[in-house]
């Protein structure tokens, strides 16, 4: 499913050139629950990035289902984005003017391939599944943090994915809704055959996945 | 079932809602976009306009030249429509001799004759009554606008453009009754418009009655003219017959239609080629200041960008949407500037009017298409330069990594 191969990423700093990743090369397999762990700094999210397609590596390659995706062009990649990878954030990332429905059914619009009645149709079900159903007409700010966090899985879903990337999750919801999100991703990834893979700096969390990458200082460690 | 909107409704949607986001900046890049606006369209609609007047003061003139009294002052505007009242005049027979003049393919006597005795409309109104020949006239009958169903004969008068005597009807001066031949239409030639049009043969009628009424004034005596209006042949030029005029009648004066104009349309391109820079530069401003605002927007904005490129949103697709952002507030901005244009112009009509018929420049208004026509232009402009300007902003920004975006504090 995946495959990064001696990836390393290099930032320019104030006092030179700074490695968040040096050299790691990780399989994950089809269906497989993985974690990244680390503590803060320890280029986690930069891996994650690299993976997802949205920070070119300094080195290395990324296939995600035999595609070598920093190969693509700009709006190749950015369609298979689109199709093959689902995103969740740290952070609200909600389009704060558009409804929960609006912001679901975005990719599959930005996609084109489907009309606007079929995306709408599978932003409803999604949300549905999702336990949304009530709050299709409502915006962002009119629902709590935890159901925010549920509709941007949706997002990440609408398009059917092949892998879900998820940095820090769960990093400012309470226990329950924690819970309520982690129950929610061993789910897809049972029942759909999702491959997931989760940054965080929660071991507690990570323990719940079927795997633990451990990464300090851009590298991977046993 | 929730509402659906396609993706270009839902950018269009989202470029609306994040200009509602920030009320106070939108409202005021809309309002120096329309100040940028207001004052193009404002000056471009006037700057038409004025050559609209000179197109119809000039370009529809039968006559090339005009031969007068040395000593006679012309009205730049009125020169080739109509001889100036005065009391210098030139005696007929130059009129024979004229004609005969190598180049000269047509000649049209004209006598002007001011008064505020006539009796018109039985007060002391001032009036140019100008005496022509039908059969030679370059200049009024082809300005008739409305007149009876006969030929034109003894006894009948044709009014100016603003006189109010309908056709048909009878008016009275020196105490002779005239009917009302026709009306001209609006020439913007002052002299033109006011002025009462009668054939020689009708003035020799009542030129006794006008002398005892006037006292003998010099363009009352028989056998004199104001001026000689001339059409030259195919080819020739006015410097040709300008030099045979003088060169064989010595004490006058000719007023050459090409120079009157060369010079007005040199002024006039002067003026248009000012207000078009001014017209450039206003853009240029509008464009930089949309491109400094929009990337200070979009660097608020970052990782909302971001997300959008990290859910497969193409390069092309954030441009698009931030170039309809700014395209949608300048647009409103042109067609704000454009409604204040209107409505400045048309509350400052009377005054604008009077100052520019004060300087001798005869004012008349676009017509509405043409006006709709220049606001069109200048709505487009402003939405095509407020594209502009937010343009490279934008492309930068595009170009940027999702993840960089994603990370940004915006």
């Amino acid at each position: 499913m995946l495959s990064c191969i001696d990836l390393a990423k290099t930032y320019a700093g104030e006092r030179g050139n700074v490695a968040a990743v040096d050299g790691i090369t990780i399989e994950v397999q089809p269906g497989e629950f993985a974690s990244i762990v680390g503590r803060s700094g320890s280029g986690k999210s930069s891996l994650l990035a690299m993976i997802g397609g949205l920070s070119r590596p300094s080195r290395g390659a990324v296939n995600v289902e035999d595609t070598d995706i920093w190969a693509l062009t700009d709006d190749r990649l950015a369609d298979f984005r689109n199709r093959r990878i689902g995103f969740v954030y740290q952070f609200a990332s909600l389009l704060p003017t558009l409804r929960i429905v609006d912001n679901v059914a975005l990719p599959a619009l930005l996609g084109r391939r489907q009309n606007a009645a079929d995306a709408y149709e599978r932003a409803v079900e999604t949300l549905d599944q999702l336990g949304l159903y009530d709050h299709v007409d409502a915006y962002p700010a009119e629902i709590s943090a935890g159901e925010q966090r549920r509709a941007a899985i949706a997002r990440a879903l609408i398009n059917a994915p092949a892998l879900l990337l998820a940095d820090e999750p769960t990093s400012d919801l309470d226990e329950e809704t924690e819970r309520q999100i982690m129950d929610g991703f061993r789910k897809l990834n049972r029942d759909r055959g999702l491959t997931l893979i989760m940054v965080t700096h929660n071991l507690r969390l990570a323990e719940q996945t079927d795997r633990i990458i451990r990464i300090a200082g851009g590298k991977l460690v046993p | 079932m929730a509402k659906q909107s396609g993706i270009g409704f839902l950018v269009a949607r989202l470029a609306l809602q994040n200009l509602g986001r920030r009320k106070a900046r939108t409202l005021l890049l809309v309002a120096a976009v329309a100040i940028c606006s207001g004052a193009v369209f404002t000056g471009a609609v006037l700057i038409q306009s004025i050559e609209s007047s000179m197109s119809v003061g000039f370009t529809r003139l039968g006559a090339d030249m005009l031969v007068v009294p040395a000593g006679t002052l012309t009205n730049i505007t009125a020169a080739l429509l109509t001889a100036e009242p005065t009391d210098l005049t030139l005696d007929e027979g130059i009129l024979a001799r004229l004609a005969a003049l190598k180049g000269v393919q047509r000649v049209a006597p004209q006598l002007v004759f001011r008064t505020d005795a006539s009796g018109y409309r039985r007060g002391g109104d001032l009036v140019d009554f100008i005496a022509f020949d039908p059969a030679r006239d370059l200049t009024v009958q082809p300005w008739l606008e409305q007149h009876l169903d006969r030929p034109l004969r003894d006894g009948d008068v044709i009014v100016g453009g603003r006189r109010e005597e309908a056709v048909g009807s009878e008016l009275l001066v020196f105490g002779w009754p005239l009917t009302v031949y026709g009306r001209l239409g609006k020439t913007a030639v002052g002299t033109h418009e006011r002025g009462l049009f009668i054939s020689f043969a009708t003035l020799a009628e009542m030129r006794v009655t006008m002398q005892q009424i006037c006292g003998m004034k010099a363009p009352l005596e028989p056998n004199k003219l104001s001026g000689i209006l001339l059409q030259l042949a195919p080819g020739v030029t006015t410097q040709q017959v300008r030099f045979g005029v003088l060169a064989n009648f010595p004490g006058v004066k000719v007023v050459s239609g090409e120079a009157m104009l060369t010079s007005i349309r040199q002024g006039l391109t002067a003026l248009l080629g000012g207000v078009l820079a001014l017209m450039v530069i206003m853009f240029v401003s509008t464009a930089l200041m949309v491109s400094v605002l929009f990337s200070a927007i979009i660097t608020e904005r970052k990782r909302e960008l971001g997300l959008l490129r990290a859910i497969g949103a193409r390069r092309h697709q954030i441009v698009g949407m931030l170039l309809t952002e700014a395209g949608l507030a300048t647009a409103a901005g042109g067609i704000a500037g454009c409604v204040l244009g209107l409505f400045l112009m048309r509350a400052y009509q009377h005054s604008l009017v009077y100052h520019l018929d004060d300087m001798g420049i005869p004012f008349v208004w676009l017509n509405a298409t043409i006006t709709g026509l220049i606001a069109s232009f200048c709505i487009l402009a402003t939405s095509l330069v407020g594209a502009l300007g937010a343009l490279f902003p934008a492309w930068r920004a595009s170009g940027q990594e999702p993840y960089a975006l994603i990370r940004s504090d915006g």
